[in-house]
């Protein structure tokens, strides 16, 4: 798209009249708010005492041997096919869907982006840990999500497979992965040591 | 313990502010004045927090304490009011229920863990995030946001002009009487919304189910989308509307007698169309899960 | 609530979520961001003409918006300063993409409020805006859309004043061109 929305029929008799604010398509909190962190954790001002006294009540709760157990489970599961897991992916997330065929209009423009695939790999790097600190009821909850998102990004991608120019999935699977971003983002606040989990 | 409260708060007295707190009492009541307009904070880990809007200038704070909570710290300077219950980490015991009354036109901020959330009568902007808590709002024409991973959002509106954003992770959102525009996300819950007269409505879930039902403003625009959940919109628009429903292998349904018309090289199916003078605009799209369109009676 | 009023008020508590932020509060600054994302966008949009490029530009101008928020002075208008931002990475994105444009003679133009004579859809007239030239086009948007006059308009984009009257003049005849209607 080129422009603001074309699709605004109403007639003005002066530029004044055009509307100054235009919302995005699509909610780009999580993406800056994960690189907040970045931002802030380089400027903190927390004293080496504090930052030690953070982490070990880290490793007090990743003591927890069957919560760390299962967290490494999950963390597994899930991580397998995502970008930056390391994992050969069965359907990758980003590149070719499936071997062989082209990428499409979808890669180019969001996934393959070097700052998204970073913020990404850094959420799923520390997800794990992060799912270790909730509590088993919501950590289950959560893990449910995930997979249903990572259902549904096999599930369009796999249907790009066959028609890769479709522009009903590739929006789609843009939303699927943003609302990726979204869960990681809300896991990794919602455990933080801050908020006395 | 006592004397560090009362060096700390004699210098809080000196800033202006009013402190309390409470170590391991069963029962906790505080009053402070606050600003009618100003802002209040709330943090609860482990319990339950209840607030209502009152038209006295003061936050009232009743709390019952259960064993493991350290203590409540109340503050209140130059506008901004501080409610935080102290329980240490990871003791997995204990929890605090809270009622707290605020002036009603206050900016409400509430932050929880494993506690829910419930408001009535605030007038203000509210923003309250949980993490496994469920969160029950009533809410007026003010700005509002409202977030949960793994609980469920449900909102009482009056059809008032709000913009409200909505989004829970695992949970379900349930909106009655939603007016202005709306935001709403879950990923595998269920989405429904009964609109009073909404400008713009944006419904997205990833497997679970989308319903909205009620009237659109004039020119109103209604977003949903979903990978694999269903997609049920009706709906009474002031000057009609034009639609537009995408699904690449789920099924289309309407009761206006239009047939979807099909994909001619592959999957997919496409319906539009416009009801009335077109005024509004639906758009509604699904990859695998069936749609339905129909006109509110 | 008097305008004036309203207007203090709002700076209050624009204020106090800036103060916030600054403490590493990133739900004050989601707040925030929540309140300009669509200004910002909307610039970024019209002067980058692409959505792509405009959800870049208005990510990178929260993000140094949020660097930066040690320099704002609360009295001024947040509004303003984020949309200084914006120019900013909008004309730094152009840059990098070796696109310059040669800037037009100076002339002093016409002052007037941007009126169409008949009235014209709005889709028509963003269109015709989106074709102008850039220079044109990025003077036209901050003056007549976003209300900057053409000192302020001049010192976010770089340029002297002379210089954006030169391409307001050049935007207005354009948009006649283009609308076939008087733009006074």
């Amino acid at each position: 798209m080129a422009g603001p929305p074309n699709t605004d029929d109403r007639k003005v008799t002066s530029l004044g009249e055009l509307p100054q604010s235009i919302e995005p398509p699509h909610d780009l909190w999580p993406r800056i708010q994960a690189q907040l962190g970045d931002i802030r954790a380089a400027a903190d001002g927390a004293t080496p005492a504090q930052r030690r006294a953070l982490r070990m009540r880290w490793l007090a709760a990743a003591a927890m041997v069957a919560c760390v157990a299962t967290g490494v489970w999950i963390g597994r599961s899930l991580l397998s096919g995502m970008p930056g897991s390391g994992t050969a992916p069965a359907t990758a997330s980003h590149g070719s869907s499936i071997p062989g065929v082209a990428p499409t209009a979808l890669d180019a423009a969001y996934v393959s982006d070097p700052r998204y695939q970073q913020q990404r790999a850094e959420l799923v790097r520390a997800l794990q840990a992060r799912l270790a600190r909730l509590p088993p009821p919501e950590r289950d909850k959560v893990t449910a999500s995930l997979q249903a998102i990572e259902k549904a990004k096999a599930d369009l991608e796999q249907a790009l497979g066959h028609d890769p120019s479709n522009a009903l999935l590739q929006e789609l699977l843009v939303n699927t992965y943003q609302d990726e971003m979204r869960v990681l983002t809300d896991v990794h606040e919602a455990s933080d040591p801050g908020r006395g989990i | 313990m006592r004397i560090g409260l009362g060096l700390t708060g004699a210098l809080l007295l000196l800033l202006g502010a009013t402190a309390a707190t409470a170590a391991n009492d069963q029962i906790f009541d505080r009053q402070v004045p606050a600003q009618p307009r100003g802002v209040v904070e709330i943090s609860n880990v482990s319990g339950n927090i209840e607030v209502s809007g009152w038209d006295r200038s003061e936050v009232g704070v009743h709390a019952d304490l259960a064993g493991g909570v350290e203590g409540v710290e109340v503050s209140s300077e130059g506008g901004h009011t501080s409610i935080k219950v102290r329980t240490p980490a990871f003791s997995g015991h204990g929890g605090a229920r809270l009622q707290v009354k605020i002036p009603k036109d206050s900016e409400l901020d509430v932050s929880a863990v494993n506690a829910d959330i419930s408001t009535s009568g605030v007038l203000g902007v509210q923003r309250l995030s949980a993490v496994s808590g469920k969160i029950s709002a009533e809410i007026a024409g003010a700005d509002t946001e409202l977030k949960t991973v793994s609980g469920s959002v449900q909102v009482k509106g009056h059809g008032q002009p709000a913009r409200l954003r909505a989004s829970t992770v695992s949970g379900d959102v349930h909106l009655e009487h939603g007016g202005g525009d709306i935001e709403a996300g879950t990923v595998n819950g269920s989405l429904i919304a009964s609109l009073d007269g909404v400008r713009s409505v944006r419904a997205h879930t990833t497997s679970g189910e989308v319903r909205v039902e009620g009237t659109l403003a004039r020119g109103a625009t209604v977003e949903a989308s979903s990978v694999s959940g269903n997609l049920t919109v009706r709906v009474g628009a002031d000057g009609g509307y034009a639609y537009e429903v995408s699904s690449f292998s789920g099924n289309i349904s309407d009761c206006f007698n239009a047939s979807p018309e099909h994909t001619k090289y592959g999957p997919g199916s496409r319906l539009e169309g416009t009801r009335g003078d077109g005024a509004g605009r639906i758009r509604l799209k699904t990859m695998s899960g069936n749609v339905q369109l129909c006109d509110r009676q | 609530m008097p305008q004036a009023q309203a207007e203090d008020t709002r700076v209050d508590w624009e204020g106090a979520l800036v103060q916030r932020a600054r403490t590493g509060d990133r739900r004050a600054f989601e707040r925030l961001y929540r309140e300009h994302a669509g200004r910002v966008y909307g610039l970024c949009l019209r002067m980058t003409r692409d959505a792509q490029l405009a959800e870049d530009c208005t990510q990178d101008t929260f993000i140094n918006a949020w660097r930066a928020l040690g320099k704002f002075e609360t009295r001024s208008s947040l509004s303003t300063w984020l949309h200084r931002i914006a120019v900013n990475v909008s004309l730094a994105k152009r840059r990098k993409s070796g696109r310059v444009e040669p800037p037009p003679e100076e002339e002093e133009g016409q002052a007037g409020e941007w009126t169409l004579e008949t009235p014209v859809e709005v889709h028509e007239i963003e269109s015709a805006i989106g074709e102008l030239p850039e220079g044109a086009r990025d003077a036209l948007v901050l003056h007549a859309l976003y209300g900057y006059s053409h000192i302020e308009a001049a010192h976010m984009l770089g340029i002297a004043e002379g210089t954006c009257k030169a391409q307001l003049h050049r935007a207005r005849k354009l948009l006649r061109e283009r609308l076939g209607v008087e733009v006074n």
